[in-house]
């Protein structure tokens, strides 16, 4: 580095001895002008402990005395300015960095009396070689850093004292026995031969898991021995004791074979499984409120028997459910809302003005709800017709796919398995399902006297989020009403 | 109410000051402690103001210092003495093992040891051989003396009085390369008691215990994790014998992972009792093996080395990222 104009440097008073904090000036050396070199005396100080010449750190000439001879000068403080800029400056590191103590020294340090001084560290990572290291077990690293191991170079030097035996390289006796590095060094080697065979023990290796694990697996009964582990290094994690834990609650396979003569297990499939999940839907999705009418039927059945003679309904079934639909589609043309669906998705409640009828019908694979499409524009033979049509499909097991999805209010015929009525769940989807009851042969009040009537019991179950019990009810008592009396149709 | 911004120096010094003016019986021994007001100018300005027979530059003989000190403590003094590098105890440690640490148990309690012995410890200050060491291992080693460590100015101020107020003799390690770090210290307010540790930083993946100058290392380490996503809980333990590890095992019973950070070297260090302790008492807690991170199993290097030795932010986070890969 070379200089061409003047570049002052100001040298601060040394601590001479140690840790002393001031000293005398005693005589100036040199005089402003003069040309000095590296290490050529400045002046003589006086300490407690001595008189001493500072010698000059730099090279070049002097501008300035700044303290008189006779002087007594705190540590640190500049004494003398010298002038580089003709010379070369003194190497990095010979520049005394005695600031005061505690203050502000060269390289972002400290100054104190003994050493370079504390230096300010930022608190940064410094790169790393790989994110992931391996997941082997810890190496035995005391310092725990990334100091690269290898020997140090070889220390061609002789020994600091002729005194001392060279142990490095020639082998060293003392008494009998032979010292120094190379003994070490095949002794060392002579141990890492395997040594005599250590009589086999009575357990072999413990199985490999966390403290909390082994906890874990204690507390809950597990035996770490009957696991493999699927952690690190074979390592057996909370996940495999969960697992084994879980494997031991669910019967093995082979279970059922033991207590099989007593149960049997048929698996969740085809239409079972798809009934369960409708079911546990609609159950779960839409509350249920379900209302009863129980209904004196006599002059239904009673013109059935007329309808059934009629050309139009000829060779067609007249039974108690296409009269009961009839009814139903009646009942929605004056109650609307009861044939809607809610839209979770859009916020909406959907109003339908077609009619898909579906009914309940038991087949061998299970129940399946097919619907009647259009229900509410058909003449009651072409229901009838659809009806029949629709039930014997079913209970063939051809129905299709597309008959069986679309529905918008369904009848269940629990009558036909002699009961009186029951609580129905909503096919998924609707708001309302009629169950039908057997039509029974009943002791009924008709006209003030106690008289023999064909009745039945009907359950309603709607969507109470759609459906209010006001209209409920007024739905269920119009289905009533025309069941008890069908002249009335003739006002719907 | 008074707060003062402090540095641990200035905190030492003023915390002197106040004990010596609290109580008569107090009297500080050390070497060019007096006129000079101490190489790291720790007790600047007492000896003006307590006058040579409180404030005493005794001779380059710490054996003298200690023996002197025990004397004292036997007629009723709080002797505070200054030993001005952590490698120059060792003339000392014959004082301190046979007499200092045992005196109370000989005498069956009748003659307590009020002595403190105030060392200036660790590294990295660049200095030559004998000024960088770490010796706490060996007091705390020895039945009978307490040994603390301060990290802040709050706890120099206040932890100097309370250890020449304690009736038992103390170990007073000072972590000179942290002397010029400055803090608010309430010149009101105990920071607490002194054999007690204390959560400097909160967090849950991984409790780090330092002491010392390695605080400041730890809390650095938990910064820099904090940038990746982890987060440190650092106590700072403050008192090295006893330690106060109760809190310290509800945390690594929170975390599961535990690194102990010192200067000292690792083998046999204040890192392998805690291991132990935490390993004993937090078994089933422990996700990973307590890891220890100190300086090398070597005699402490010349001052251009001393970077590589010293347990730094990167030694830190590399042990938590393997407490972490368990």
């Amino acid at each position: 580095m070379t200089h061409s104009t003047s570049e002052l440097r100001s040298f601060r008073l040394p601590d001479v001895g140690e840790g002393l904090p001031e000293a005398e000036i005693l005589q100036w050396l040199v005089a402003v002008g003069d040309t000095v070199g590296v290490n050529q005396p400045l002046c003589e100080v006086e300490t407690a402990k001595a008189a001493v010449e500072l010698p000059s750190p730099f090279a070049g000439t002097v501008v300035e005395l700044l303290v008189e001879a006779g002087t007594v000068v705190d540590v640190g403080a500049p004494i003398i300015t010298i002038d580089v800029g003709g010379g070369e400056a003194a190497p990095a590191g010979v520049e005394p960095s005695a600031g005061l103590i505690g203050g502000a020294a060269p390289g972002g340090r400290t100054a104190v009396l003994v050493g370079y001084g504390p230096r300010t560290t930022e608190a940064r990572r410094r790169p790393r070689r790989s994110p992931g290291r391996s997941t082997d077990l810890p190496r035995v690293d005391h310092g725990s850093g990334e100091v690269p191991r290898q020997p140090p170079p070889p220390d061609e030097g002789p020994p600091l004292l002729a005194t001392a035996p060279d142990m490095r390289s020639k082998p060293v006796r003392h008494g009998g026995l032979e010292v120094g590095r190379q003994a070490e060094a095949a002794a060392l080697r002579g141990a890492a031969a395997p040594a005599q065979e250590a009589p086999p023990g009575r357990r072999g290796p413990r199985p490999l898991a966390k403290p909390p694990v082994r906890k874990y697996a204690k507390d809950l009964g597990v035996d770490l021995a009957t696991l493999s582990g699927s952690g690190p290094g074979g390592c057996i994690t909370r996940a495999d004791v969960d697992a084994a834990l879980a494997d031991r609650s669910a019967p093995a396979p082979a279970a059922p074979a033991a207590g099989g003569a007593r149960e049997q297990r048929i698996p969740i499939t085809g239409v079972r499984r798809h009934t369960a999940a409708a079911m546990v839907a609609s159950a779960f999705t839409a509350p249920h409120v379900t209302e009863f009418l129980t209904v004196d039927v006599t002059r239904t059945m009673k013109l059935r028997s007329r309808l059934a003679a009629r050309p139009e309904l000829a060779g067609a079934t007249v039974g108690p459910l296409l009269l009961v639909a009839k009814a139903v589609l009646l009942a929605v043309r004056r109650h609307p809302m009861v044939n809607s669906s809610w839209d979770e998705a859009a916020q909406e409640i959907v109003v339908k003005d077609y009619v898909n009828l579906g009914i309940a019908a038991a087949t061998p694979r299970g129940l399946v709800v097919p619907n009647v499409k259009d229900a509410d524009r058909l003449a009651l033979p072409e229901l009838a017709v659809a009806l029949e049509k629709l039930t014997e499909t079913a209970r063939a097991g051809r129905t299709a796919p597309a008959d069986m999805t679309g529905g918008t209010i369904t009848i269940t015929n629990v009558g036909v398995f002699g009961v009186d009525t029951g609580t129905p769940i909503l096919n998924p989807g609707e708001s309302a399902i009629l169950a039908l009851g057997a039509v029974r042969l009943m002791p009924w009040v008709h006209k003030g006297k106690v008289r023999p009537r064909q009745v039945v019991q009907l359950a309603l179950s709607f969507d109470h989020r759609i459906v209010d019990g006001e209209l409920g009810s007024r739905f269920l008592a119009d289905v009533g009403a025309l069941l008890q009396d069908p002249g009335n149709a003739l006002a719907y | 109410m008074s707060t003062e911004t402090l540095t641990i120096a200035r905190a030492l010094n003023l915390g002197l000051r106040k004990a010596m003016e609290d109580d008569a019986k107090v009297v500080l021994m050390g070497e060019d402690i007096g006129r000079l007001g101490g190489v790291f100018r720790i007790t600047d300005g007492l000896q003006k103001d307590f006058g040579e027979a409180r404030v005493v530059d005794t001779p380059l003989a710490e054996a003298g210092i200690v023996g002197t000190a025990v004397g004292l403590a036997m007629r009723g003094y709080r002797p505070v003495c200054e030993i001005q590098f952590d490698g120059f105890v060792f003339p000392a440690c014959n004082q301190i093992v046979t007499q200092v640490a045992r005196m109370h148990a000989r005498s069956k309690g009748r003659l307590p040891m009020p002595i403190v012995i105030r060392i200036p410890f660790g590294g990295g200050i660049g200095a030559v051989e004998h000024h960088s060491e770490s010796p706490e291992a060996y007091f705390a080693h020895t039945a009978g003396l307490k040994v603390v460590a301060v990290s802040n100015p709050a706890d120099a101020y206040w932890g100097i009085q309370q250890a020449i107020a304690s009736p038992d003799p103390i170990v007073f390690l000072e972590p000179k390369r942290r002397y010029w770090e400055k803090a608010d210290v309430d010149l009101d307010a105990i920071p607490g008691p002194l054999f007690a540790s204390r959560v400097v930083r909160g967090g849950d993946d991984v409790t780090v215990l330092a002491y010392g100058p390695m605080v400041k290392t730890a809390l650095q380490a938990a910064e820099a994790a904090a940038g990746e996503g982890r987060s440190l809980e650092v106590f700072d333990l403050r008192s090295v014998s006893p330690l106060d590890l109760d809190p310290v095992m509800a945390s690594v019973r929170r975390t599961g992972r535990c690194v102990v950070v010192h200067e000292a070297p690792t083998s046999l260090g204040l890192g392998a009792e805690i291991a132990a302790r935490i390993t004993e008492s937090c078994f089933h807690s422990l996700e990973a093996p307590v890891l220890r991170v100190g300086g090398y199993d070597t005699p402490y290097p010349p001052s251009r080395l001393e970077e590589e030795y010293l347990p730094d932010l990167d030694r830190v986070l590399d042990a938590v990222d393997r407490a972490m890969e368990f």
